[in-house]
Order: structure tokens, then C-alpha cells, then sequence
């Protein structure tokens, strides 16, 4: 299913097919395709490129098929941003990326389309409490690209929270999440190893399976009450095994590296021509589960070593991503950066040179990620517990609590740290679990070296990592703290969820002397002015008619795009993460 | 121990809801300018500054706000992210977002938590596994430092252009000021036969 020449031609592939249909028997309905490198399936979500928009369309794919003269149709549920029904949006948003579903009836509701205006996969997530929705894990939610719960009646021009049984002809259980979506659903990844061949439609679709019907009209929606859970197409895979979850775009010659690791599928591959700008979602579901029990073996050595090239070339392509020139892009005509710094108009608000911003620097990461590696897809692993089953595992108990209390009574932490740094007593543990607390860590130090230690985790910055904290801990002695390094570097102490704790001598700075801050200028000649002398002590909220408003708007932008490369390289990192983790087998 | 456990954290993630997470602030911000500033969204509880031990040093600071009531934090933010908010200088406005419990530096243990650790054997299969793991966790903070570095090296850049467009515009005000004082314009104007209303001039760089 890879195709891995490097043409300029889009590839395009039928999948399973669903039916014949049309006035003359000549429709050929399907489930699904491969298009550009990209599996999609009905029922997913997707971005549909339009000509001269900035921003894509979101939709759903709520029926494919081909005419007898051979165009590729499919037929598009839309989703709405915000900013297209904000006449009508008036409780505000619930979530930063929520998008509305079209229901009811009408202009806007739904629309035929050539299959070619698809750009990419989009993963959404249905957030509703609705019963029949599998609820998705705050990873998921955090992931997504969207979510939504809520609908857009076209006809009515209201907003609903309840889904209806049947939205466009399509059953409430597509609308909602599939079952196999969630990240972390370890129920997940033993369906995954089911499903083999390649078709997407697995257990969820049994009930659809009829016969398409022979129109293509427009189907009236069926106003009604609550439905069975829902399936989304998706995913028959689970994610923890293929940890991917979002194949994000990729570089152009991965073809090429793809080469060097053969027999590891990814979907990047065809990705790699054409996926300027989105992380597609979830990856791939169908024919690489047989296949990848083929070459599993095969694959998880390659991926090793494939690590290691990537390692250098990630850092360099990290730095890359800096110029925020314009790169080349495919079809969209996407200008983010180039947009909104030029356009005064349109918007004063930060929130849009942030979704600017997030197309701008998705488009720059087309040339960048190493996702190739990211969307290495290994063997569905057995699920494993935050508890380990090895007969070594042991449960953490609390540190004595009469040592702690003689520890240090009352001197402040950070003297605390600059004296234990300076007697070697300080070190530096990484891969911690967010839920920990210090006192965790203590614990947790305590059962597995039977010493005492004073930890500190650090608080999570605007930069930091959400997948993981660091916390400083003070040992007795230098001699102990050089222990516990060396035990933990050549050995391996397993936290839960298979974190491995890793240790490093930290090298903290105390100086609080920061003179320097940029962003902050002064005119030279005013700083005289009394009134300059007051500004520094006093705070104000900036008029949009002011040079000053155009400059904070300039750092808005700047942050954005500076938070979504953060967002991109978190996931990026969760991704190897997770596909070094799925090596892991339980005993 | 249990209920006291829960009601301690119950008790933190509500105060987790009432905080505010501002960063992009200026080193002479103190608490004293936050709570003024912050004063006419509501009563500030308490400031406090998140200590940088690890992160290059020129980084803005952060804080956290803690609010009287949670919905005088959601007034914050969203009015923060509407409008550019200055504080102590300009232009770079400080951003405000909803804090989450991993920003407090001591927090309550959640309750009903267990926690297992164990070593692992280096026959057993997962030893390598486990050790990739550790490198990779290592590489990903080289990556974090550099991605860091490189925003800051960002940022400054900004600061600077903005800096030079600042003079450039302060000069040409500064100009067109002196030609309206020193009467220049008005010549100009009976010259070219165009009709000047009197007021002072463009305002300066505000």
C-alpha cells in the first residue's frame, strides 16, 4: 500500500467497496481509499482545500463513490469554526479548538464534492457526554485537532447541544466517537490486532452495510431521539501500538529514507508529498495490521537504527523551522505569516493570528518533522497496567516521616538547592509522571534505594513538557546521590506506565540578575519624561489605534507561532515516546 | 487519612481554578505591580513568581495569580486575550492563561493514587527497551533547550526590529513636529495654496 516513488502525481487508490447505486447501476459506492499516501475511510473528518480560501474546509466524509465517468465524488458533512457562526454563537466557545457539526436542513448542511479537493485528514473529537459517545481521555482531548459536541442547525440557524439520531442520512454512531479512537483505550489495542486486511470497516459497520441507495440526492435528515454509541471509522487500530495517532506532514524525500527502512509501513510516506499542513489523524487503519505482523520483526530493528539517524537530523531540522520564510506548498495558497502581519483589518485579535499562525508554521513543518520515524507502526502490544506484573514490582512506600521531619527545618529551598549543588548532593530526576508530587518522589526514591532525599518537582512553565516533570532532589550525602546516579543510569527502574527514571547532575543557575528582556523598548529622547518614569510602574491594556497595539500584536503572533512549534514538538516526542514503548512486552 | 486527603486536594483544584498562569513578564515586574494591575479584574489573593533554575536566564518570568473567585480568573484571561496588556514597558504585552495543577510547586498528593516501581533484570528483553527510553528521554530535553534557545534568539530579533521601527517612526513624528513648530508647514502651505487646521500636531509615539 506505500507508494514510494517520489512523483508529483497524486496516487489514488479505491478501497473496499460498498455498492452499486445510481439511476443507470453505473455509481460505485465505496468505504474507502487511499489517496496521495493517506487512507481515508467514510466516515472520517477531513480538510477540503478551496480555492482562494486561507483556511481549509472541515468536513466529513459521509459518502464516496465513482460515476461511470470515472470522477471520484464524495459527499461532505461540514463542520463549522467558530468564526463562521459567530452571529449565533453566543455562550462562547467551551474549548479553544471546538468546531460545530451541520445538522438540520439546508444550504450548508452538506455538499457533493470532487474527491481531489481533499487535502488531509483531521482529527476530531466528539467531547459530547451524550451517552452513546465513547468518551475521550484528556489526551485525546489535547491531541485533537478539534473537538466538537455541539451542532449548527443551517436551517434554523441555532445551536444544539443533542445530537439527533441521524444527521444528513448518517447515523448518530458515525457522528460520535468511534470506539476504537480514544489514545489511551487499552481495549483498543486488542481490537487492533483484529483487524487485519484492508478494510477499515470493522466491527462498527456491520449494521451500515446495506446497499447505498440509488439517488445521490441529498438525503432529508431524520429529526429523532438517542442512538446506540457511536463508531467512528477511524481508527480500527489502536493507538498505543501504532503510536502515531496523528501522522504529522513530513519531510518531501522521506520516500527516500523510507527506502532505507523497509518494510516499516507508514502512511507518512505518501504524506510526505502532500500534507502541508495539517497532522492528519489517526493514522492509518486498514491494511497495516496484517502487514505489520509480517514485518514486525523486521521493522522494530530498522526502527532502531533508523533512531539514531534521526536523532542529529531532528535537532537540525528543529532549527530549521526558525525561518518563518514562506516554504513551497503544494496546493492551498496559504500565506499565514505573510497574511496577518500585513493586514490590519481584519483582525486585532491575537486568536487569529494564532489560527494563521498554526497553518503558517504546520506548513513549515512539511519540510521538517521526521515523522517517518513518529509513524513507524509496530506490533499492537498487549495492553499493559500502570502496575507492573514482574514478580520485582514493588509498591511504593512512604518515606519514614520522622526523617523528613529533620530534614532542614526551615531553610528556604533555594538555598537548600545552592548548597547541595555545591556539595554534589543535588541531582536531577526527568521522566516523572505530571500527577507527582514531590513527596511522591520521595517515596518513590525511598522504596527503590531505601535513602532519604528532599525533592522538589518543577512547576510547569509556558515551555514545558506536558508529558513529563523534572524535580530536583537533595540526598544526604554526595556519596549516596553519586549512587543512586550510577544505579539508575546502569540499571533501569521502572515507574508506572513504563516510564523509565532518568537521572542527570542539573546544573542550575540562582542569579536573579536578568537586565535584559526583550520586547520592552524605550525611546530614548522621552525617557526623561516624567510620565515615562510612572508607564514602568503602572500597566494598561493597549488601544488598537496605536503603534504600540500593532507591536503587541506583532509578539502575539510571535508567541503563537512560538507555541505551536512547542505544541509540534511535544507531540512529536510523545510519538517516539510512545512507539519505543510499545517494544515494551509484559511478561 | 483518606477523606482529609481528598478534601486537601479537592480544595487545591479549586484553588487550581481561581489561578491565573501569566508569563511574557518583564523582570521588574513585582508583586506589588501585578496586584495593581490585576486589581480591576478582582481580588488578587496572591502572587507568586516561578523560580527559573534551569532555563537560560534572560527568559520572561512567569507568575501565578491566584484570584478570589474562579470567575474573576476566567475575566482575566479572556480579557488578556482580547486586548494587548502592558505591563512595566512596552510593546510586549503579558499573556494570561487558566493555571493547571502541574504549575504549583507544592501540591497535595491525589488521592487514591498507588504507585509501583521496579527494577529491571538486564536478561530481561525490556532492559533495552527501558534504556532506549532513557536516551530518548535525554535527547528530547536537548531538543527542549535548544527549541528555547532559538525563541529567545526569536524574540530578541522582534524586539530589535521593533526597536528600529520605533525610532524611524519616533523620527519622522519627531519632524513633522518640528516643521508644524517652527512654522515650515504654514509656508509650505500658503505656497501650495492648501488650508491647514490649527491643532498641534500628530501625537508622539504613545
Amino acid at each position: 500500500m506505500i507508494e514510494v516513488d517520489g512523483t508529483e502525481d497524486l496516487e489514488f487508490k479505491w478501497g473496499k467497496k460498498r455498492g452499486i447505486g445510481g439511476k443507470k447501476r453505473d455509481v460505485q459506492f465505496y468505504e474507502s481509499f487511499t489517496f496521495d499516501g493517506v487512507d481515508y475511510a467514510l466516515y472520517d473528518n477531513v480538510y477540503l482545500y478551496k480555492e482562494d480560501e486561507p483556511l481549509p474546509y472541515l468536513g466529513k466524509l459521509i459518502k464516496i463513490w465513482e460515476n461511470a465517468d470515472k470522477s471520484k465524488k464524495v459527499k461532505v458533512l461540514w463542520f463549522f469554526r467558530p468564526e463562521e457562526i459567530s452571529n449565533y454563537l453566543v455562550d462562547g466557545l467551551a474549548h479553544p479548538n471546538e468546531i460545530f457539526l451541520a445538522s438540520g436542513d439546508g444550504v450548508g448542511l452538506s455538499n457533493v464534492n470532487p474527491l481531489e479537493a481533499i487535502i488531509g485528514k483531521c482529527n476530531v473529537v466528539c467531547i459530547s457526554k451524550d451517552s452513546r459517545n465513547p468518551q475521550p481521555s484528556e489526551r485525546d482531548i489535547q491531541m485533537a485537532d478539534f473537538v466538537f459536541y455541539r451542532t449548527f442547525d443551517v436551517g434554523l440557524c441555532i445551536i444544539f447541544d443533542k445530537i439527533d439520531e441521524k444527521i444528513a442520512g448518517t447515523e448518530a454512531k458515525f457522528i460520535f466517537n468511534l470506539p476504537n479512537f480514544s489514545v489511551d483505550d487499552k481495549n483498543a489495542r486488542e481490537n487492533a490486532i483484529e483487524t487485519n486486511g484492508r478494510v477499515s470497516l470493522t466491527k462498527p459497520n456491520s449494521s451500515e452495510d446495506q446497499i447505498p441507495e440509488d439517488d445521490r440526492q441529498e438525503q432529508k435528515p431524520v429529526v429523532a431521539e438517542n442512538l446506540a454509541p457511536n463508531d467512528r471509522q477511524e481508527n480500527g487500530f489502536n493507538y498505543k501500538s501504532t503510536s502515531d495517532v496523528k501522522v504529522s506532514s513530513v519531510k518531501p524525500n522521506i520516500s527516500q529514507r523510507e527506502k532505507l527502512i523497509s518494510g516499516v509501513l507508514t502512511d507518512s510516506v505518501g504524506q510526505a508529498k502532500r500534507d502541508d499542513r495539517q497532522e492528519s489523524t489517526y493514522g492509518n487503519k486498514t491494511g497495516f495490521s496484517g502487514n505489520i505482523k509480517e514485518n514486525a520483526n523486521s521493522s522494530v530493528e530498522k526502527i532502531g537504527h533508523a533512531n539514531q539517524v534521526k536523532i542529529d537530523e531532528k535537532l537540525k531540522s528543529i532549527k530549521d523551522t526558525s525561518e518563518l520564510d514562506e516554504r513551497p506548498y503544494k496546493k492551498a495558497k496559504l500565506d499565514g505569516s505573510v497574511k496577518v502581519s500585513n493586514d490590519k483589518e481584519s483582525s486585532r485579535h491575537p486568536t487569529d493570528p494564532c489560527r494563521t499562525a498554526k497553518n503558517c508554521s504546520n506548513k513549515l513543518k512539511i519540510d521538517d518533522k521526521l515523522t517517518k520515524l513518529t509513524n513507524c507502526k509496530t506490533p499492537a502490544m498487549p495492553p499493559n497496567n500502570g502496575k507492573r506484573t514482574g514478580e520485582k514490582a514493588v509498591e511504593v512506600t512512604r518515606m519514614p516521616v520522622s526523617d523528613r521531619s529533620n530534614w532542614f527545618g526551615e531553610i528556604p529551598w533555594e538555598e537548600r538547592m545552592q548548597d547541595a549543588h555545591e556539595q554534589g548532593k543535588l541531582v536531577l530526576f526527568q521522566n516523572l509522571d505530571p500527577a507527582y508530587t514531590s513527596a511522591d518522589v520521595e517515596d518513590i526514591v525511598w522504596t527503590a534505594f531505601k535513602k532519604t532525599c528532599r525533592a522538589k518537582v518543577l512547576q510547569r512553565t509556558a515551555y514545558s513538557s506536558s508529558h513529563s516533570v523534572q524535580a530536583f532532589a537533595i540526598f544526604d550525602t554526595r556519596e549516596v546521590a553519586k549512587d543512586v546516579i550510577t544505579k539508575l543510569d546502569k540499571g533501569c527502574l521502572l515507574l508506572p506506565n513504563q516510564r523509565p527514571l532518568v537521572v542527570c547532575i542539573p546544573n542550575p543557575c540562582f542569579s536573579r540578575k536578568q537586565s535584559t528582556f526583550a520586547g520592552h523598548l524605550i525611546v530614548d529622547k522621552l525617557k526623561s519624561l516624567r510620565e515615562m518614569k510612572e508607564a514602568v510602574s503602572t500597566s494598561h491594556c493597549s488601544q488598537p489605534n496605536t503603534l504600540e497595539y500593532d507591536m503587541a500584536m506583532e509578539w502575539c503572533l510571535l508567541a503563537e507561532t512560538s507555541n505551536q512549534s512547542w505544541k509540534k514538538l511535544y507531540e512529536q516526542q510523545w510519538k517516539e515516546i510512545k512507539r519505543v514503548k510499545a517494544n515494551f512486552k509484559s511478561k | 487519612m483518606g477523606s482529609a486527603e481528598q478534601d486537601e486536594y479537592a480544595a487545591f483544584k479549586e484553588k487550581v481554578r481561581r489561578t491565573v498562569f501569566m508569563d511574557n513578564l518583564s523582570p521588574i515586574v513585582t508583586e506589588s505591580v501585578m496586584r495593581t494591575a490585576l486589581d480591576q479584574y478582582g481580588t488578587v489573593k496572591s502572587v507568586e513568581f516561578l523560580p527559573n533554575y534551569l532555563e537560560p536566564q534572560n527568559m520572561p518570568r512567569c507568575a501565578l495569580v491566584e484570584m478570589e473567585k474562579e470567575k474573576q480568573a476566567e475575566v482575566v484571561i479572556s480579557t488578556l486575550s482580547e486586548l494587548p496588556f502592558m505591563m512595566s514597558g512596552m510593546p510586549r504585552p503579558v499573556r494570561a492563561r487558566a493555571a493547571v495543577p502541574e504549575m504549583f510547586g507544592d501540591r497535595p498528593r491525589k488521592p487514591g493514587r498507588h504507585l509501583h516501581v521496579h527494577w529491571l533484570d538486564p536478561s530481561d528483553p525490556n532492559f533495552e527497551v527501558a534504556n532506549k527510553l532513557k536516551q530518548l528521554v535525554k535527547k528530547h530535553s536537548t531538543e527542549n533547550a535548544v527549541m528555547l534557545k532559538h525563541q529567545l534568539e526569536k524574540e530578541e530579533k522582534l524586539a530589535k526590529q521593533q526597536g528600529e521601527t520605533l525610532k524611524a517612526n519616533y523620527k519622522k513624528y519627531e519632524m513633522l513636529d518640528t516643521l508644524m513648530a517652527d512654522g515650515t508647514v504654514r509656508r509650505l502651505a500658503r505656497r501650495y495654496n492648501f488650508r491647514i487646521s490649527d491643532d498641534s500636531g500628530p501625537s508622539t509615539f504613545h
